[in-house]
């Protein structure tokens, strides 16, 4: 903890214009999260949540409504101009599709050459120089220069797009869903890939995926969002032992494990109705209207997020008490 | 006829032939999945799994010419061969379809009841006021809240829970025998995965139809599926009953698959477990075996002998792998069950 964050969003929120005069899709909601230098965070949520506006707001992609987004301390909303883009060059983009993400018509080494000249690097021999080290620290040969995004698989365009983003010397990865396009077994080749270059280069990652498992492992936090809130965050495992918000619990336990023995009998947990409109989102608790918990006074005001333990807060009346039980209110639906 | 598989391949081969190459995505495959059950197809992309059960159908991309060699029979009946004029009295009909994208599955500017009634209206030879009253059960049948007013309703305005549910209806509006499944929840989040898996069971039991699903996830495939053909680069490698093969994986490239899956008792932090190298690409037969670049038991002969399809001692399951096989036999793991 003694560690400042590279990274602090502060109460952050995003909203898009709707057809309607004073109607606005609320993406993301009041939302603080932080990063450090070295650390992989996970960010989790159906889709629809408000995960990929939050990572697309953080590097400028959209634009913030209110809230600010700290970069080593300085604050990037306040920036104009060259400054700004300058700063805003230390936190990279990794988009989920490696198959739009890159121009076809360069070769791999233009493309990685180009974010090279943006990045200020002048001398033609220290770019090629930079572009053989960048396409070794992704794993590709360094032919893999001459070749056509088209000419790849996934998981290379992928290591190529990620070898993109590296070439300006990133403090921070938003990393989008970046190996759901690749294939199973190329999966864990591009995660470990993540795992590290977070060591090597000390840069911090906010991995937002929908595969939990997949989060669990590489993150040491996780945040978990549901319609623009978090409203969940703490260590992975402790968070995935022991969620602690009635939504944690069923989003994790929606997961079917690859185990017949225990999947064959189980119930799937079910909720009541669907995710409510991000335009009229519910007073209060914004997960209310589906909550198998749900009290009068949960639409009263949003709940402040509870500590249960050391470093792990749930935004729900009754996190504590749901902490202390360890059990899922899901649990009845899993059979013996 | 109580045991008469409802779909039964035998030696399937696909080749496909454009004006430039001659690939063979499919190649020499069986399997077969009886009344009630569900067989899971898994292998990643490029393996073949949706090839091989679209292009018997006559489902294949115009511009492409198929041949088919082996036999697909449906309840006792030849596919293969069939001209396209009788396959098309079948498809949609007796064999339904769910495709993975529900929102490019239908029509955009028509609205839900006229794209479910349409289905009855073709297959069933019902009345329009008959179909749309059909409509209107299967709606019910998928479990869509306010059924009557959804039927008014486009695409565009339903969740895509909703719209995937609205594409089960319209498979199941020609009463089909069997339902083909490819990838039904992937475009879908796993909350809402997990309602449309619980549909699936529900109206494979309610129906008593063969269902087959096509997936990735093999969480998907421990939760619904009874049997298992797991597809490697135009090849099945092991075929049997889910439980066996999900906790009992005897190929090594059903057990490197299996392995990779992040397990929650795997320490965070801690590296990914996965396969080395990359999934062959489609091209002329392999002499060999596919995987043998990949595989760790590999030896020098598994590069030009096709490793045949055999039982494992003492199971059901069966298995292209004759080293694996040896060394159960050897070692006596493949008898514990």
């Amino acid at each position: 903890m003694a560690q400042a964050p590279v990274l602090k969003v502060e109460n952050l929120s995003t909203r898009f214009k709707t057809g309607q005069r004073g109607k606005f899709v609320h993406a993301v909601d009041d939302v603080s999260i932080e990063l450090r230098s070295g650390e992989i965070v996970g960010l989790v949520g159906e889709s629809g949540c408000g995960k990929s506006t939050l990572g697309r707001t953080i590097v400028g992609l959209e634009k913030a409504h209110t809230g600010k987004v700290f970069l080593d301390g300085v604050e990037l909303n306040r920036l104009n101009g060259r400054e700004a883009r300058e700063r805003r060059r230390a936190v990279q983009y990794v988009f989920q599709d490696p198959y739009s993400s890159l121009n076809d018509r360069q070769t791999i080494g233009e493309t990685i050459e180009e974010a090279l000249l943006i990045g200020g690097l002048r001398s033609r021999e220290e770019r090629a120089a930079q572009i053989t080290k960048l396409l070794d620290q992704v794993g590709l040969a360094s032919v893999v220069k001459d070749r056509y995004s088209r000419e790849l698989s996934g998981g290379q365009r992928q290591r190529a797009a990620i070898a993109r983003s590296l070439a300006v010397n990133p403090r921070v990865l938003i990393c989008d869903e970046p190996v759901s396009a690749l294939d199973l077994s190329i999966r864990a080749q591009v995660m470990n890939l993540f795992l590290d270059l977070r060591k090597e280069l000390d840069v911090a990652i906010l991995f937002i995926a929908h595969d939990l498992g997949l989060v669990r492992q590489a993150s040491s936090r996780v945040y978990v969002m549901y319609l623009g809130k978090i409203v969940e965050h703490g260590p992975s495992q402790e968070l995935y032992d022991n969620p602690s918000h009635p939504y944690s619990q069923f989003l994790l336990s929606s997961v079917p494990e690859a185990d017949p023995t225990t999947e064959r009998d189980r119930e799937l947990p079910m909720l009541a109705g669907e995710l409510p409109s991000p335009v009229d989102p519910p007073s209060g608790c914004r997960f209310r209207t589906r909550c198998p918990l749900v009290a009068d006074r949960c639409s009263l005001h949003l709940p402040e997020p509870a500590t249960v333990s050391p470093a792990h807060s749930s935004a729900c009346i009754r996190a504590r008490e749901m902490h202390a039980k360890r059990r899922s209110i899901f649990v009845e639906h899993r059979a013996a | 006829m109580q045991h008469d598989a409802t779909l039964k391949v035998d030696n399937l081969t696909v080749d496909l032939l454009t004006s430039k190459t001659a690939v063979r995505p499919v190649d020499g495959v069986s399997y077969s999945v009886r009344k009630g059950e569900c067989l899971a197809i898994v292998g990643e992309s490029g393996s073949g799994k949706t090839v091989m059960n679209f292009a018997p159908l006559g489902l294949m991309p115009a511009g492409v010419s198929t041949e088919l060699s082996g036999s697909v029979k449906f309840n006792g009946r030849e596919l293969i061969g069939l001209e396209d004029g009788e396959l098309r009295h079948i498809r949609g009909k007796s064999i339904g379809f769910i495709f993975q994208d529900p929102m490019s599955a239908l029509n955009p500017v028509r609205r839900i009841g006229r794209q479910i009634a349409e289905m009855a209206e073709l297959h069933l030879g019902l009345s329009p006021s008959a179909a749309e009253a059909r409509a209107l059960e299967l709606i019910k049948l998928v479990g869509i809240p306010d059924p009557e007013a959804r039927l008014r309703q486009y695409p565009h305005e339903l969740s895509g829970g909703l719209r995937q549910r609205v594409v089960i209806a319209i498979a199941l509006a020609g009463e089909p025998k069997l339902l083909i499944a490819d990838e039904p929840t992937t475009a879908l989040d796993v909350t809402v995965q997990a309602q449309i898996l619980r549909l699936l069971k529900d109206l494979r039991k309610r129906l008593d139809m063969a269902m087959i699903l096509i997936t990735h996830d093999m969480g998907v495939v421990a939760s619904s599926a009874d049997d298992i053909v797991v597809m490697y680069a135009a090849r099945a490698v092991e075929r049997g009953p889910v439980e066996e093969v999900l906790t009992q994986p005897r190929h090594p490239y059903t057990r490197a698959l299996i392995n990779a899956i992040p397990k929650s008792s795997d320490t965070v932090g801690t590296r990914f477990r996965g396969l080395s190298g990359m999934p062959p690409i489609l091209g002329a037969p392999n002499p060999g075996c596919a995987f043998a670049p990949r595989c760790d038991l590999a030896v020098a002969e598994c590069r030009h002998t096709r490793p045949l399809m055999s039982q494992a001692t003492h199971s059901t399951v069966r298995f292209a792998c004759p080293i694996a096989n040896t060394e159960s036999e050897i070692h006596g793991t493949g008898t514990c069950s």
